[in-house]
């Protein structure tokens, strides 16, 4: 058993900005605490001090039980290491050290054969026993086995880059929550995990006796697994002991007692002020009152050295305004369509303020058909068409536009595109203000993070006055406050809605589900449903 | 010293094979008795490797210290 406690950590970033102060929290053994926030608001920088990549500076962490980290990155790793070195990493600091002793003992030997070398390799190879590496090797086979289907053997020489994002994932958490370490730090561990990947990941960790910190922006995974709720605001950190249902709840209270408590200082310090005032006016008369006029000095100069108590933590200023228009009351109609090699012919009638959720199995032509309906050009065969004064806004997953990575906010909003006419620097700065983008009006949008990217995309399906939204995977980098913005923007939307989406949280608010079946079949549920397997065709 | 070899039955037969290889190897110009010796003390010099490592060290280390008599 392990556990964390942080105490009085302080964080400033190179530029000056205290990015973290005086945070203290503890995680108790067997404890499954969630660390949210808004996107930048320090949760990584907060999980590399906890693991010992960055130092405070100021405050302590203590921790007990070994430590295994997963890191955001896990999932995209695209440069040529091996399932073995990647297997290596994730092991306690002494087994990866007697690894590579290891390793550096068999490289003298190919250089020298000579009895200093083959003595060395073997009090490497001891050593390796003495920190249980055998052990560790035995695991590993049950790891890659549990994760890839093959013995550790077949696939350690094996390039990481061959795996795909869940697979990285899977194998990083199958390795740390069967390893002997204690405490894990998981950052994202559900990004590129499918459905019933992310399942599988809330029962093992629901299940798991070790004490785990973990980063999720999806709230159906909070809502199972977390303990409690460790939240990074700011520049502080506050806990919430119970689980997500009462989440919310409790910080509504603590944002109103904050601001209560700070109500009265203000109202406090002003009578004080006050009175200095007053008697300042009859100690000029009265010499009695001039050591009282003193004293009273005295008492406002500690009140204020003690200082205000910290104000609520500013609301995120996220405020989508999506307008949409009255449209035609079919908005698309589908006869027959099929997309040419993805799926078997289907009917669609989509009426004006639908909300259709499009979920299903990956690789099924979710996004090709939405790219569809957006105008773009997809092979298929039937035939669709659009309601009259319907016009579709799009929103793709991040990657799909590669011409605006080297291009700033405003040049972006400067220009406008075919449906979306410019606006000038004045009016886009205003918009951006209140998607919480103002700071990074002049930054390119490749600098930009995927939660901040999302949100820019928004903001472009409100200027193009799009009545048909077109949402491809929308809330997969968005962080839960974002979010739930989103979700209360489209609730308020005039118009109709479709997106594909994983997020189960997100889909609920739907009314309508269109489902891509593994088998090619796309039918309606009046349910979600997220356990459609992959897609298997032949390459 | 006899004492010091006396481990598990499975290692001492990995470490006769070797003593047989090295034999067959060196037996032109070493006899025996010094090919047995060499083993034997490679195999106490390495006491405390894992046992699975032991015959390929002991052996690895017997035919260095022979080519070098």
């Amino acid at each position: 058993m392990g556990y964390v406690d942080v105490a009085g950590v302080r964080f400033t970033l190179p530029d000056g900005r205290v990015l973290l102060d005086d945070v203290s929290f503890r995680v108790g053994e067997g404890a499954c605490a969630a660390l949210v926030g808004e996107n930048g608001a320090g949760k990584t920088t907060l999980l590399r001090i906890i693991s010992g990549d960055l130092s405070p500076d100021g405050g302590s962490v203590a921790r007990t039980g070994g430590l295994g980290v997963m890191r955001q990155f896990i999932g995209s790793v695209r440069d040529d290491i091996t399932v073995e070195r990647f297997l290596v990493d994730l092991a306690p600091p002494a087994v990866r050290d007697a690894w590579d002793a290891v390793e550096a003992a068999e490289l003298a030997m190919m250089e020298a054969d000579d009895e200093p070398t083959q003595m060395a390799y073997a009090s490497a190879l001891a050593h390796w026993g003495d920190v249980g590496g055998y052990d560790v090797e035995v695991t590993w086979d049950t790891v890659t086995v549990a994760a890839l289907g093959v013995p550790y053997d077949g696939c350690k020489y094996r390039g990481l880059d061959t795996l795909s994002g869940g697979e990285q994932k899977r194998l990083a958490l199958e390795c740390l929550l069967r390893g002997p370490d204690q405490v894990l730090l998981l950052d994202e561990p559900d990004n590129y995990l499918d459905v019933p990947g992310k399942r599988w990941l809330e029962e093992r960790l629901i299940e798991t006796r070790k004490t785990v910190l973990f980063v999720s922006h999806d709230r159906e995974l909070l809502a199972r697994v977390a303990d409690r709720v460790v939240t990074v605001e700011g520049g502080g950190v506050w806990v919430h002991g119970g689980d997500w249902a009462g989440y919310p709840a409790a910080r509504t209270a603590r944002h109103e007692r904050m601001a209560e408590l700070r109500k009265r200082w203000d109202e406090e310090h002003e009578r004080l002020v006050d009175l200095v005032r007053t008697l300042q006016q009859q100690a000029k008369n009265s010499p009695d009152m001039a050591a009282r006029y003193h004293a009273m000095q005295t008492r406002l100069a500690k009140f204020e050295a003690a200082g205000p108590p910290p104000d609520r933590p500013p609301e995120q200023q996220v405020a989508m305004r999506l307008r949409g228009g009255r449209t035609g009351i079919r908005v698309v109609v589908a006869g027959q369509l099929e997309l040419t090699g993805l799926m078997k012919p289907f009917d669609l009638d989509v009426d004006y303020g639908d909300r259709v959720a499009v979920l299903g199995a990956n690789g099924a032509g979710k996004s090709h058909f939405l790219r569809l309906l957006a105008g773009q050009d997809v092979p298929h065969t039937g035939s669709w068409r659009l309601g009259a004064r319907v016009v579709p806004g799009f929103f793709a997953q991040t990657h799909a536009h590669p011409d605006w990575l080297d291009r700033t906010l405003v040049d972006l909003l400067w220009h406008g595109e075919p449906g979306r006419p410019g606006v000038d620097r004045g009016r886009a700065m205003a918009t951006l203000r209140r998607y919480g983008l103002a700071a990074q009006g002049d930054q390119l949008f490749r600098s930009l993070s995927g939660g901040q990217q999302a949100r820019f995309q928004v903001l472009l399906l409100e200027l193009s006055g799009a009545t048909l939204l077109l949402l491809d995977e929308p809330t997969d980098n968005l962080d839960v406050l974002s979010a739930e913005s989103l979700e209360q923007a489209l609730a308020a939307y005039d118009g109709t809605v479709v997106a594909v989406t994983h997020d189960r949280w997100f889909a609920r608010t739907f009314d309508r589900f269109l489902v891509f079946g593994a088998d090619g079949r796309v039918y309606e549920a009046p349910e979600p449903v997220f356990d459609e397997a992959r897609v298997q065709r032949t390459r | 010293m006899p004492t010091a070899l006396a481990r598990s039955p499975h290692q001492d037969a990995s470490i006769d094979l070797a003593v047989s290889r090295l034999v067959a190897e060196f037996g032109h110009r070493l006899d025996q008795q010094t090919v047995v010796g060499v083993v034997r003390s490679c195999r106490q010099d390495l006491s405390g490797s894992p046992a699975d490592a032991l015959p390929e060290l002991v052996e690895r280390l017997a035919r260095y210290r022979l080519t070098q008599d």
